[in-house]
């Protein structure tokens, strides 16, 4: 299937925009500004409500909207998918542990904020967005899974969706189990190639659905491949390094594969916009 | 189900919730305590899982799909909100120096994706896989995404399924919030406390073989307005409902029975049947009722089990009434009794945490 990518959002160790990581891809530069993480603060999010999000719904609302800004669309009307290995595992911590005392108390913000969808509520609410919105969750290969789900929704809709992958990173005791050791986050505008680009930017893609065990392709930038290594969401990387630099990527490169499952995934390839 | 329903038995119990002082009554099951093969994936939720597998058959019909069409045209879609968190609880229970015991080093388990993976690998699912989490929308929005995996043709079938677990979270959550009645739930009765929290695992086979019962149309939507507060007016209600009905091609008066989300909070309840009342005001044949008095209410499974309900009332002609309810709000008329009655269309409500709505119709051809 032909995609068109319209827009793209990304928040991570030393990146804060796709500017800046369009910068390391051409430069080949280890550090473009600084290689600190640096939590997001989303201008559509008041700040009180900042606070009570946390850092995971504040990097997913930052990307979602950095990328719908890149691609030109209406934010009120695109549907949108969020997904995450790990879910939040700083609030998973709070309520195991609140659970573990004799009272139990929890606090309600806490408790809403659990749900996986929470990121996508947030969104929503800040963008006044009452279009079709999900949460999916393919632990190592969510970021797959749920490209997979945003291509068929913007075949079935005929327009574009926007899609958002993060995690953050895990502390004792999910540290020791589970495999993201630093925080990221993504998010891409895709669209149907015969939608109208409402942008000056548009990179058309052709996906394919293959059938076997398939590893993800690393990006070719070595801070990139730092961040892809410490994250799964960041299985995003290699698509977006080839955004950031179309036309030399493609002749390097060619196809870009993302899992889906254990035995099915995602081929991508570059290919001129229709 | 079926026993619990022709015999008029709610599932609802007063609460012997271990390690829980919460007074309330839940919608609990007998699980077993291993019925898993893997137990590297064992949690409550898996469990409970298997339990309704091993019924009618279900992964007899799924080998027997897989068979027919081959094991990569056949995909899954879970839904869940809790996934295995009673597991992580339980581990954090037994922390050794802060860090997990040996035997809770599940990293399938700890993550939002636990029901699917747990479900892939117990029926070798090799198409695409993947769980949806939408709070208590979770297991109806699994058949809006099978739907489009379907109608795009990159599958020719898909398990859809939901389970959701007691566990203290959900208990002291939504205690934490003041929406647990200290009754069981009385949906739409003008003196509802709140919810009566359940559990349940529900599975259907989806596929483009014809079949007497149909999945005519799914919609979506979001409140955009608050997390854990429905829109005062509606708004997603009203258009989960409205885009169910344009993807069915349907008007409102086709639908022969309304499954409502009425989980017995007030401002749910009042908001679900304010907007019904208005979008069926032309249909006057339409009948209604929630379940959730029966059931509990179980979360990220509450689709899954709605659709199932509403599936099976259109083949028994078996409405269920709105258990525990003796009185009816105005506005809105529930059926309060079970009756029976020949349904050709139903449509089933879930609207969940982070303003999310989803509706799905099943018709009979």
């Amino acid at each position: 299937m032909k995609l068109t990518f319209l827009g793209v959002g990304v928040w991570g160790v030393g990146l804060q925009d796709f500017e800046q990581l369009r910068r390391c891809v051409q430069t080949r530069e280890a550090g473009v500004g600084s290689a600190l993480f640096m939590p997001p603060k989303p201008a559509a999010i008041p700040a009180r409500e900042r606070r009570r999000a946390g850092l995971m719904i504040n990097m997913a609302v930052e990307v979602a909207h950095q990328a719908c800004l890149h691609a030109g669309v209406d934010v009120s009307g695109i549907p949108s998918v969020f997904v995450s290995a790990m879910g939040d595992t700083d609030i998973t911590d709070y309520m195991c542990r609140k659970l573990t005392r004799p009272e139990k108390l929890l606090s309600p913000t806490k408790f809403h904020n659990s749900v996986h969808n929470a990121p996508s509520g947030y969104w929503s609410i800040s963008a006044e967005n009452r279009a079709p919105s999900t949460f999916v969750g393919g632990y190592q290969h969510s970021f797959g899974a749920g490209l997979f789900e945003a291509l068929c929704q913007a075949r079935a809709g005929g327009g574009p969706v926007l899609l958002v992958g993060y995690d953050i990173a895990n502390q004792a005791p999910f540290a020791g189990v589970t495999p993201v050791g630093e925080n990221f986050a993504s998010a891409l505008v895709l669209a149907p190639a015969d939608y109208p680009q409402p942008a000056a930017f548009a990179v058309g893609a052709e996906l394919e659905l293959v059938t076997g065990a398939q590893r993800p392709t690393r990006p070719q930038t070595p801070v990139l491949e730092r961040r892809f290594a410490a994250n799964p969401c960041a299985q995003s990387l290699a698509l977006l390094e080839f955004l950031a630099d179309p036309w030399a990527q493609q002749n390097s490169c060619g196809e870009i594969v993302v899992p889906v499952g254990q035995e099915l995934a995602l081929s991508i390839r570059g290919c001129a916009p229709a | 189900m079926r026993q619990g329903l022709a015999r008029g038995q709610s599932g609802l119990s007063a609460s012997e919730w271990p390690d829980c002082d919460v007074p309330c009554y839940l919608g609990a099951v007998d699980v077993p305590p291993d019925n898993l093969a893997d137990r590297g994936r064992m949690s409550r939720n898996n469990r409970l899982i298997e339990l309704a597998l091993a019924q009618d058959e279900f992964a007899a019909h799924v080998a027997r799909a897989q068979e027919r069409h081959g094991a990569h045209r056949v995909g899954l879609v879970m839904g869940t909100s809790t996934s295995s968190i009673d597991r992580t609880e339980e581990a954090y229970r037994d922390l050794r120096a802060g860090e997990f015991a040996d035997r809770f080093v599940q990293p399938e388990t700890h993550n939002p994706h636990a029901p699917g993976d747990y479900v892939a690998q117990r029926l070798g699912i090799k198409g695409p896989c993947m769980t949806v989490s939408a709070a208590c929308a979770s297991s109806a929005k699994v058949f809006a995404a099978a739907k489009r995996w379907l109608e795009q043709d990159w599958v020719d079938a898909v398990v859809v399924g939901g389970a959701d677990t007691l566990c203290l979270s959900v208990i002291y959550g939504f205690h934490s919030l003041q929406l647990v009645s200290q009754e069981p739930c009385r949906p739409f009765s003008p003196d509802r406390q709140g919810i009566s929290l359940g559990e349940a695992a529900g599975f259907v086979l989806l596929s483009t073989t014809p079949d007497p019962v149909q999945l005519l149309g799914v919609g979506e939507s979001c409140d955009a307005y608050h997390m854990s507060s429905a829109h005062p007016e509606g708004l997603g209600a009203r258009l989960s409902m409205q885009r169910a009905l344009e993807g069915a091609r349907l008007e409102y008066s086709a639908i022969d029975y309304v499954n409502l989300h009425g989980t017995g909070t007030r401002a749910n309840d009042e908001t679900e049947g304010r907007v019904c009342a208005e979008l069926f005001a032309r249909s006057p044949d339409t009948r209604f009722s929630a379940t959730k008095g029966w059931t509990g209410h179980a979360l990220g499974a509450a689709g899954i089990v709605e659709a199932v309900l509403s599936i099976n009332a259109l083949i028994t002609g078996l409405l269920p009434g709105t258990m525990h309810t003796t009185v009816c709000e105005p506005g809105l008329s529930l059926e309060l009794e079970s009756i029976s009655a020949e349904l050709k269309t139903v449509l089933s409500n879930s609207f969940g945490f982070g303003g999310n709505n989803c509706s799905v119709i099943f018709g009979q051809s």
